[in-house]
């Protein structure tokens, strides 16, 4: 049986005290223990920022790799053995800047991932600058005098270019959360999930308040996630209370279900084969 | 008797140029000839000026040659910018109504033979009969090829193709050129190919898996010929969003336990410099191949050089070790391309192949055969390797600085990597004594990958002067050094294909005995010369640089060879 103790790691914690990213990971690790997933089963990839370390936090396979890069890496990982769980932890930096194509193209592809974003609309490990996420007006030390640049929707944005399986949770609520991060590693397919995540150090104090005053978690009476239209319509508008829970879910053909090389098992488990290079390079 | 005609096929992009050239190529292949051709061409689909240039042989030919024997001018503007160059007894064939006056002229009434044929668009067609017509080639060898060629395509359009050459053939009233298809034996373990295809072999033989691009010319060409092979082997090929996904994929791939590699060019490359840096820091084995074209920037998109060995051997920030290739012909084209693949796994480290415009885009006919290996050997740890999977450590030091590699979520040891400095564990560290063993650890391969290094390939080596290159300008270099010896010049050539690690001794030994050696370089800072002078301490006596993004012709070097020699 594999339990919470199983998924910590031994490697000493880096975040600041209260940070919201304690939510996510916690969430993760009972998120895997429900679904009896083991710390050796599993794959992290990473980009950069404080939430690209949060594999270092878990028991698991790591890759913490280059800012903005850990969808094209992990699609990689993903393409070399499609009976890989691979979650990619990352923030909105991370993702909807440094990596932004990568994004767009990943859910192109649909490729089996499951992508958590740690979005706090700020830059924490380089001491607090906008984020794509930030509202018009955030003041920082490099937006002196506000963000001028209209914030990225990233569930719009999702929804836009077809994902099967998109989410917003919220790091303060990590029941609700490891429900979400469950689902998304059963969905077959490009999931995310992007997670609201307080900055206790460069969000507004009574950050952790405002959210739990704010967030509406969406429940079956509210939503029907195979209801794409209400789903955009929910991610378009800018209301009182932010809807988390999931927009919009539905499979359809991934990445690796329809490459014929990849249809008799992994490329990693296939064995090298000189006599059909013979032919193949016959052929000529 | 022996021969080496020279025939120069051009015309406006869209004119169906390349086709003229590979029909004229695979017949002198197939009729057992030495067939060198170079494609040159535009960054632009439909008009400008663009030719094939194939240089035929009874014996091997490994350059192309200046002087041209046959001129097909497609378009007036072909006839205007090559003509200085036919011989004498050259042939120009020309559109019959083109009102030029010329001895060498030969008007072929293209258009309409192609109308006859069924339609304009087979007038390349055409223009392929009558050249094969001149030099006397079996009519049905011709059709053979042709059936072969449009074997995909419908009936219709084969038989058009096999009465266009067939009109075209029937034209010429007798060769111009006797003895050329009577000798030829038609031996079988020949090969005719482009360099980007002896990459993309040289990348399967060594059990490549995964490819990842972004299209960019030259390099395109070999991922193209990875394609072409997906539905045979287990191999997928992927177009990335951009040059850094593509690289990235294949450090996931990699990592995640098969060969992986990528293709592209200068600007490319520049765009994959971060990732090379995170394939050393994680010590993940990846293939990059550079095609090199003229830059800076986009450059010239459609030509050679061979101006990035500096930037390669540098790229990315901080100091780490890889392997840098250049290829000197076709089959050291895949060798060095399978050598490549075993080598940066074995390390653990990036290997990069200098390709260019010329060696990618070229046709070469090869004696030396491809083979396959029975077996291709691996260098992953699992966990009946490992003595406690439990606590696997992936940058585990050892004396040869390369740890067992684990595969993740193939057995019980967890990998952990990082493109943050880390302990042995994978896990950030920013520890001063930390840092330097892991620095230490990842310099310690140098010694061994130095060893693997292959000296440079020797032509005359006891001559009082040579002349020193790299990668693809070999055969125009040892052809230089044949005009000149014939000259009575005592001149000898050095051309390297492993360039990093540097193999500072074997360079050293040859290069000493000499009175005086010259760089020969397509770039204009005598690049490997700098080289040189960095690692052994040689100077160069001089440099014969050529940087118009055209490849060398010998006698260029040779004449130049002269000068110096003055």
């Amino acid at each position: 049986m594999v339990s919470i103790k199983d998924y910590e790691s031994d490697y000493a914690n880096q975040w600041c005290p209260g940070c919201g990213n304690f939510g996510i990971l916690k969430a993760m690790q009972e998120a895997l223990v429900q679904l009896k997933i083991l710390p050796h089963q599993i794959l992290v990839v990473s980009g950069i920022g404080q939430a690209a370390k949060t594999p270092h936090f878990l028991k698991c396979n790591c890759f913490h790799s280059l800012h903005g890069r850990a969808l094209p890496l992990a699609t990689g990982a993903k393409v070399a053995n499609h009976e890989l769980t691979i979650i990619v932890n990352t923030g909105d930096g991370d993702c909807y800047a440094e990596g932004g194509n990568h994004l767009l193209h990943a859910i192109r592809r649909n490729i089996d991932l499951t992508v958590l974003v740690h979005n706090n609309s700020v830059y924490g490990l380089t001491r607090g600058q906008a984020s794509p996420t930030a509202q018009i007006g955030m003041v920082t030390k490099m937006q002196q005098k506000g963000v001028i640049n209209t914030p990225l929707k990233p569930i719009l944005l999702a929804l836009s270019l077809g994902a099967g399986f998109v989410a917003r949770g919220f790091s303060g609520d990590s029941q609700h959360l490891s429900e979400l991060i469950r689902a998304g590693i059963q969905h077959k397919g490009f999931s995310i999930i992007d997670i609201l995540q307080p900055c206790v150090s460069f969000n507004p104090k009574d950050i952790y308040q405002w959210y739990k005053q704010h967030v509406n978690p969406l429940d079956d009476s509210q939503h029907d996630p195979g209801d794409y239209e209400k789903a955009l319509m929910m991610a378009t508008r800018d209301e009182s209370k932010i809807p988390i829970g999931i927009f919009f879910q539905k499979e359809k053909p991934n990445f690796t279900d329809q490459i014929a090389a990849l249809s008799d098992g992994p490329l990693v488990s296939k064995k090298f084969n000189p006599d059909r290079l013979e032919s193949v390079f016959g052929r000529r | 008797m022996p021969f080496d005609i020279t025939i120069k096929i051009g015309g406006e992009a869209g004119q169906g140029i390349q086709t003229v050239g590979s029909l004229l190529s695979w017949v002198c292949q197939r009729a057992g000839l030495y067939v060198m051709a170079i494609n040159d061409f535009e960054s632009r689909i439909r008009g400008g000026h663009s030719f094939i240039q194939i240089r035929i042989s009874d014996r091997p030919v490994h350059a192309p040659h200046h002087a041209i024997d046959i001129l097909v001018a497609m378009d007036q503007n072909t006839y205007r910018l090559h003509k200085n160059d036919v011989v004498s007894s050259g042939i120009i064939l020309i559109e019959e109504d083109a009102n030029i006056k010329d001895d060498k002229l030969k008007g072929v009434p293209f258009e309409k033979l192609a109308q006859d044929a069924g339609g304009k668009i087979t007038s390349n067609t055409v223009a392929a009969g009558v050249c094969l017509a001149l030099l006397g080639a079996p009519k049905q060898l011709i059709d053979e090829v042709l059936t072969q060629r449009f074997a995909a395509k419908s009936k219709k359009i084969l038989d058009m193709n096999l009465k266009a050459s067939g009109l075209g053939y029937q034209f010429v009233e007798a060769a111009a050129f006797e003895g050329v298809f009577t000798g030829g034996s038609g031996k079988s373990s020949r090969r005719l190919l482009e360099g980007s295809e002896a990459i993309a072999m040289g990348a399967l033989a060594a059990d490549c898996r995964f490819g990842a691009f972004y299209p960019m010319s030259p390099a395109t060409g070999i991922m193209g010929h990875l394609v072409e092979q997906m539905d045979h082997i287990p191999l997928v090929v992927e177009q990335a969003e951009d040059e850094i996904a593509a690289v990235n994929m294949v450090i996931g791939a990699a990592f995640a336990g098969v060969r992986a590699m990528t293709a592209t060019s200068g600007g490319g490359f520049c765009l994959m410099t971060e990732a090379v840096g995170l394939a050393a820091i994680t010590e993940t084995p990846v293939v990059i191949v550079n095609a090199q074209r003229p830059g800076p920037a986009t450059g010239l998109p459609t030509r050679t050089a061979q101006a990035d060995l500096l930037f390669v051997i540098h790229a990315s920030q901080d100091e780490f070790p890889r392997f840098v290739f250049a290829p000197r012909n076709v089959h050291d084209a895949y060798a060095a391309t399978a050598r490549a693949f075993h080598l940066a796994d074995k390390y653990q480290v990036p290997a990069i192949i200098m390709a260019d415009q010329y060696l990618c885009d070229s046709w070469f006919t090869t004696e030396q055969s491809f083979e396959i290996p029975s077996a291709v050997k691996l260098y992953y740890a699992t966990d009946e390797d490992l003595e406690n999977p439990s606590d696997y450590r992936r940058f585990k030091v050892t004396e040869s600085g390369v740890s067992p590699r684990a595969l993740p979520c193939r057995g019980k040891a967890l990998v952990v990597v990082c493109s943050d400095e880390h302990s042995e564990d994978g896990h950030i560290t920013e520890d001063s004594t930390e840092r330097i063993k892991m620095v230490d650890k990842r310099n310690a391969k140098l010694k061994d990958m130095r060893k693997e290094m292959q000296a440079p390939e020797v032509y005359f080596g006891d001559s009082d002067i040579l002349l020193v290159g790299w990668g693809s300008t070999q055969g125009a270099i040892q052809e230089a050094v044949d005009i000149l010896r014939a000259d009575g010049k005592n001149v000898g050539s050095v051309t390297f294909g492993d360039l990093w690690p540097f193999p500072i001794q074997l360079a050293t030994e040859v290069l000493q005995k000499a009175r005086a050696f010259f760089m020969v370089e397509q770039n204009s800072g005598a690049q490997l010369g700098q080289i040189i002078q960095m690692q052994t301490g040689l100077n160069a006596g001089g440099a014969i640089l050529k940087y118009d993004g055209r490849p060398f012709f010998p006698i260029e070097i040779a004449k130049d060879t002269q000068q110096h020699l003055r």
